[in-house]
């Protein structure tokens, strides 16, 4: 017997040793996972803040020749670079052994290249001494042996052939640019003056090739002598800066004619434009200055009415080198540039988000992107090969972007966005938070305005004023309310209340109108009688019953009398009168629908906090204040009131998180929209539908994935912040008054 | 006595009297929308022969009537159906340009497999291999219910085909593993593709069959005139319901209510989901709550009792605590978003990665499906349930404790025998809350596996049975497509009322069931305590 006991006991202790460990264990399991979400949510956003990362793989030294490198490049998988020397000869390396490859000429039997134009990925314009041209492309095919080991193979295409001709006066440099059957060729002529030569190939419907040369001169008064120039890919734009700073621009379009658009100072102290560069998208050209400053231009529309016109502006204002600077590279995935300066500094920047991405650590000469922005070569005057591997997913995304104006391209003005996709391939994403936080805090302020005063008011009649039994049957009643499904709520207000409301807009603000009125009407026809015990016997507590019939007759008076008034007032037609006379637009699904859908969602929870509150205040202080002789409005006005207000703030606060985190309905029953706008009449965009409306849509990792993360986190942290601080007030609350 | 009647403040009580009368006034408003739309749906409504003055007829039930905005003349909008010779289902009329209306007793009303439904006269039935149709008002029902065997014949053929489809399918798989696992020419590997083939023909064979029976049962079909005499012909298998509603008794309708709500339970839905069953939907649900329940219910409650009885209290206990109760607040949207990125595409990819590689890049869980759901659902609820649990735990008063103790019992031992049979109703409170809760949520779900239309229910007659990698429909996310995103949203509103109703039924259900329970218990401790 006593063994056995001592076993039992053993067993029993043991047992519970486990389980205190199995339950410790899980405990803290769900609690550490629980706060896993946080962080997990917050580690998808970091990549977007993380900097540019540029990581040095090798760098190797090229043997000594006579020959001038004139461009150097490199393909995708970072594996073959090459250069390009005066003679019109491609060396193309391996990277991994810094091995000479091959060696290809760019045309057969040519003397001397003079000036080398990059375009698009790996595509070279060649000037030869006899100011004949040669498009080349450089293009790399990837091979795959039996074993699965890949090779690059270089080839190098000629794409167009431009002969020789001869200009009346000496060339300094020539630009080309071959679009669509149509090779554009300018001279800057050392008189400073443009010579045009352009020539387009037209195909007709039975395959007839048609050849015309169209020839121009640019010989207007300039306001300082050309220090370079541009065109752009498709040939139809010009620009040109000057020593004195001027940026100029030319419009190409017209076979026969030119026309200069625009004069600008682009440099101030009017110090020479070095260089100049088309950002990706052909809209906006790079400007750097002697000065060492690099901005970006763009067109944009100026001007008022008939006045309105495209003027070149300024619209970014990227980092300054210390140097003047000499080449500008734009990457061809995203709208950043290379640009460096005489002394070889290389910096890396994203123009529309003004963001410095990097800078190398050492000073080049000549330097390339890959096709797809992964790597980097770079050749300095001692003939020594640099090759980086760049690592910058998301240039585009910085706080400015996400939270300040930002100037895009085709805008007047820097501007808040939300545009996360569009149509064309070289879009550029638009993802400014601020409309959206903009949309959040409009709804919520709209439903709060609606729901606070009802719930509250609801909350303090239901614990005070009415009797015990209505008491236990509305506290259900309101709880289960509360479990509504949002997305009935949202379903019934869009679908059946927003058609009802757009009908009958001018009642419904009648209504608001009206009811107020005819309820202070009542209370004076009330005063005589209010004391009177018979009175008081029949309304007390019963004051919530009699006052449905009042609602009813005030909304029965406002549908009769909107007719009326619409056409007295309104003009016949309330909407017509709001477009026409305040220029506000009447949407079907706007912000009274939500403040009615999240006002019916969240005043349960509102109402249930404030009851709880101020149910919870202890009675012998309303017992004290009604002894002596304060009315029952006074004692909880002014006695119950301030007790519970802790609580109350808590009832409001909580209800303010649910506002703020609700989607479905805020998705069924607005526009979604990302418009910024008070009025009451038109819809917004939430964080919270926004995540719901794009993430079916966004390429995991992308940009678009990580910054709707970063919603759920601004989400997250709000609801947090404000549950907490509910949370605590609440707690001492309930010590205060010593219950749960 | 002016002065004091406002000094009283008698006026402010009527004020909050009002705010709580607009409180429920607004609550029975919806409550009744939905209940009354819900509930009307299913019940056969008259057709209105409408003879319009410039001498056209129109034939419809008549679905408003309004006062057309503006002016005081009302207008009518009638449901016409006939999609098919029309284009449009709804249509409005001026009241004033109606001569007359009349409720003709044979006017005959089809549901049909497509192009919704149909409103017509019969003139004539053309049916081969069937004796003769007796004559009379419902030769029209005898005739389709004879048709009925071979129908049934029909659908037998297209699971078998479908089938077969999954075993080819499956035979698939394997044989992509296989490549997968550089397994070249090996006997299994042409027993696997011989039985492929084979299947193939069979499947072929089958298929012969099924359009030779559809093409000689779509042969019958009935001739039908609409409102202006112009003739329809409509195949007898594309007719799923017909009946003559002007000429039905209140319990034929009972009778045709009851059907209706058979199809709704029991039925697959139709027609882009606007018509037919919800049991795909409701199967979804309840599934979904049952797997959410079965992940988060031990968590959460061995959380509770954690906190409540087994950490010592202190600074971060009280932080936890507080940081728990604030995560029911957190917004479901935020769920579905850390589902998406940590279970779909960490937790599933990784899964896929190691287990299913051959399919990459088809991803198998590496997409949503109703395991991810369950468990972001579970995620959401768990709070509530630890929530729950430890304020059942709290109300038990320590005395209790502390006498078991006194009479050596170890923890374990009065946890399992005295506090948790005394908290159960408290904590089982939590767990409808909880379903109550999960059964509502959409958001989440539409971001981590829910589906318009799923091609099969994840529980299944199929090898594992319970596939936790499918995709699965909902009530709520069935509420939100097809009000939303239905081509035809008008023609979709009754499926929306009735799926409305049918959630709220469901989460109402739950919800009072949970609070009778509480109030039950509160009894049962405010004696204990005293």
């Amino acid at each position: 017997m006593q063994k056995l006991d001592r076993q039992f006991i053993r067993k029993v202790r043991r047992q519970d040793r486990v389980a205190t460990r199995i339950i410790t264990l899980g405990g803290l399991l769900v609690i550490a996972s629980v706060i896993a979400i946080l962080v997990l949510i917050v580690r998808v956003t970091l990549p977007l803040f993380q900097p540019a990362h540029a990581s040095m793989t090798t760098n190797f030294s090229l043997p000594a020749t006579t020959a001038t490198p004139l461009a150097v490049g490199i393909d995708d998988t970072g594996e073959v670079g090459f250069l390009l020397d005066d003679h019109g000869l491609f060396s193309f390396y391996r990277i991994g052994d810094h091995s000479l490859l091959t060696t290809m000429a760019a045309a057969p039997k040519k003397e001397r290249v003079l000036t080398v134009e990059r375009s698009k990925d790996n595509v070279f314009t060649l000037l030869w001494a006899d100011n004949s041209i040669t498009v080349t492309q450089v293009d790399f095919r990837l091979l795959y042996a039996e074993d699965g080991q890949r090779t690059v193979k270089p080839e190098v295409m000629t794409l167009e052939e431009s002969p020789a001709r001869q200009y009346p006066v000496a060339v300094k440099e020539i630009k080309a640019s071959a679009h669509e059957g149509r090779l554009t060729r300018v001279a800057l002529l050392a008189n400073d003056q443009f010579q045009i030569d352009r020539e387009v190939v037209t195909t007709d419907l039975f395959d007839n090739q048609k050849k015309e040369t169209f020839s121009l001169l640019i010989d207007e008064a300039l306001p300082g002598m050309v220090t370079t120039f541009l065109l752009d890919a498709k040939g139809d734009t010009l620009f040109a800066g000057t020593d004195n700073g001027s940026l100029l621009r030319w419009d190409l379009r017209d076979n026969t004619s030119c026309r200069r658009t625009d004069n600008e100072v682009a440099v101030p102290g009017r110090k020479a434009v070095t260089s100049l560069a088309m950002v990706f998208g052909d809209i906006s050209v790079a400007v750097g200055d002697a000065r060492g400053g690099l901005a970006t231009w763009s067109q944009v529309w100026t001007g008022e009415g008939k006045e309105r016109t495209q003027k070149l502006r300024q619209t970014h204002v990227l980092t300054s080198h210390a140097a003047p600077i000499t080449s500008i590279l734009p990457t061809r995935r995203s709208k950043s540039l290379f640009s460096m300066d005489a002394t070889g500094l290389v910096n890396y920047d994203h123009m529309t988000s003004e963001k410095h991405l990097l800078s190398l650590d050492r000073p080049l000469n000549l330097f390339a992107l890959s096709g797809q922005g992964g790597s980097l070569i770079g050749l300095d005057q001692h003939r020594t090969v640099t090759v980086w591997g760049i690592d910058c997913p998301h240039p585009e995304i910085s706080l400015k972007t996400l939270f300040a104006k930002v100037w895009y391209e085709n805008y007047d003005r820097p501007e808040y966005v939300w545009q996360s996709s569009s149509g064309n391939d070289d879009f550029e994403p638009k993802f400014s938070l601020i409309p959206l936080l903009f949309g959040t805090v409009k709804g919520t302020l709209y439903a709060m305005l609606f729901a606070v005063p009802l719930a509250i008011f609801g909350a303090v009649y239901t614990s005070q004023f009415t009797t015990c039994a209505f008491k236990k049957t509305i506290k259900p009643v309101v709880e289960i309310m509360a479990s509504v499904p949002s997305v009935v709520i949202g379903f019934l207000v869009a679908l059946w209340l927003a058609p009802i409301i757009e009908n009958t807009i001018l009642a419904v603000i009648l209504t608001v109108l009206i009811l107020p009125l005819l309820f202070v009407i009542i209370m004076s026809a009330l005063k005589p009688f209010y004391k009177k015990p018979s009175v008081k016997t029949f309304c007390h507590s019963y004051e919530f019953l009699l006052l449905v019939p009042v609602i009813i007759a005030s909304m029965a008076l406002a549908v009769w009398l909107a007719p009326f008034v619409e056409h007295l007032v309104f003009a016949g037609n309330f909407k017509q009168w709001l477009y026409n006379d305040l220029g506000m637009r009447y949407d079907q699904r706007n912000c009274i629908i939500i403040a009615f859908g999240l006002g019916i969602a969240v005043i349960p929870i509102i109402f249930s906090i404030t009851e709880d509150a101020i149910s919870n205040i202890p009675p012998s202080l309303s017992a004290a204040s009604l002894a002596l002789g304060a009315s029952r409005w006074q004692t909880i006005w002014r006695v119950v009131m301030p007790s519970a207000s802790p609580g109350i703030f808590a009832a409001i606060m909580i209800g303010f998180g649910r506002a703020v985190g609700e989607t479905m309905i805020v998705l069924m029953a607005t526009g979604n929209t990302p418009i910024m706008d008070w009025s009451i009449f038109n819809g917004m965009r939430t964080l919270s539908a926004n995540v719901a409306v794009e993430i079916p849509e966004a390429a995991v990792n992308g940009s678009l994935y990580r910054v709707l993360f970063l919603c759920a986190t601004l989400l997250f942290a709000l609801t947090f912040i404000v549950n907490t601080g509910a949370e605590l007030v609440r707690e001492r609350l309930r010590k205060k008054y010593g219950r749960y | 006595m002016s002065k004091k009647f406002w000094q009283q403040g008698e006026p402010f009580v009527w004020a909050t009297g009002l705010a709580l009368s607009l409180i429920l006034f607004l609550t029975m408003l919806l409550l009744y929308v939905v209940i009354a739309n819900g509930l009307m749906v299913f019940w056969p409504k008259q057709v209105a022969l409408a003879t319009l003055s410039d001498g056209r007829q129109l034939l419809g039930e008549i679905v408003r009537e309004e006062v057309i905005p503006g002016g005081q003349a009302k207008r009518l909008q009638f449901k016409i159906g006939n999609r098919d010779l029309y284009g449009l289902d709804f249509k409005w009329v001026d009241a004033s340009s109606i001569t007359s209306m009349s409720f003709p007793q044979n006017v005959q009303v089809l549901e049909r497999q497509e192009f919704g439904n149909f409103y017509g006269f019969l003139s004539e039935l053309e049916v081969k291999g069937l004796a003769p149709p007796a004559t009379g008002s419902n030769s029209l029902e005898q005739t389709i219910a004879a048709l009925d065997s071979r129908k049934k014949e029909v659908s037998l053929l297209g699971k078998k085909i479908a089938n077969l489809n999954r075993r080819v399918e499956m035979i698939d798989h394997r044989l992509i593993q296989a490549h997968y696992d550089k397994e070249e020419n090996t006997p299994a590997l042409a027993a696997l593709q011989g039985e492929k083939e084979g299947l193939k023909t069979e499947f072929e064979a089958l298929v012969g069959i099924l359009n030779e029976k559809g093409a000689a049962l779509a042969t019958n079909q009935a001739i039908f005139l609409d409102a202006n005499g112009r003739t329809k012909a409509i195949p007898l298998v594309n007719i799923v319901r017909s009946y003559q509603p002007n000429a039905m008794s209140v319990l034929a309708k009972c009778g045709y209510y009851l059907e209706r709500m058979r199809e709704l339970f029991l039925d697959e839905p139709r027609e882009s989901n606007t018509e037919g069953g919800l049991f795909p939907a409701i199967f979804g649900t309840i599934m979904l709550i049952l797997l959410m329940s079965v992940l988060s219910f031990p968590l959460g409650v061995l959380a509770g009792i954690y906190l409540r009885e087994y950490a010592k209290d202190g600074y971060l206990v009280r932080l936890v605590r507080i940081a728990v109760n604030n995560l029911a607040g957190i917004p479901s949207i935020v769920y579905g978003i850390f589902g998406l990125g940590f279970f779909v595409y960490g937790v599933g990819g990784s899964i896929d990665q190691m287990f299913f590689p051959e399919r990459l890049p088809t991803p198998t869980f590496g997409t949503g499906g109703i395991l991810w759901t369950s468990l972001t659902l579970g995620l959401l609820t768990v709070p509530v349930v630890i929530v729950a649990t430890e304020e059942a735990l709290g109300a038990i008063s320590p005395g209790i404790r502390e006498g078991s103790q006194a009479l050596a019992a170890t923890k374990l031992q009065t946890l399992t025998r005295i506090l948790l049979p005394m908290a159960s109703p408290g904590i089982l409170t939590g767990f409808i809350l909880a379903m109550a809760r999960a059964a509502g949520e959409v958001a989440p779900l539409m971001i981590t596996g829910v589906v318009k239309l799923a091609p099969a229910l994840p529980l299944d007659g199929v090898f594992p049975y319970l596939h936790l990698d499918r995709k699965f429909m909902h009530l709520g996310f069935h509420i939100y497509d097809i009000g939303f995103q239905s081509p035809n949203v008008e023609a979709a509103k009754p499926m929306v009322y009735v799926t409305t109703l049918l959630l709220i039924l469901i989460v109402l259900l739950l919800t009072s069931t949970a609070i009778h329970l509480r109030n039950r218990m509160r009894q049962r401790y405010s004696v204990t305590d005293v």
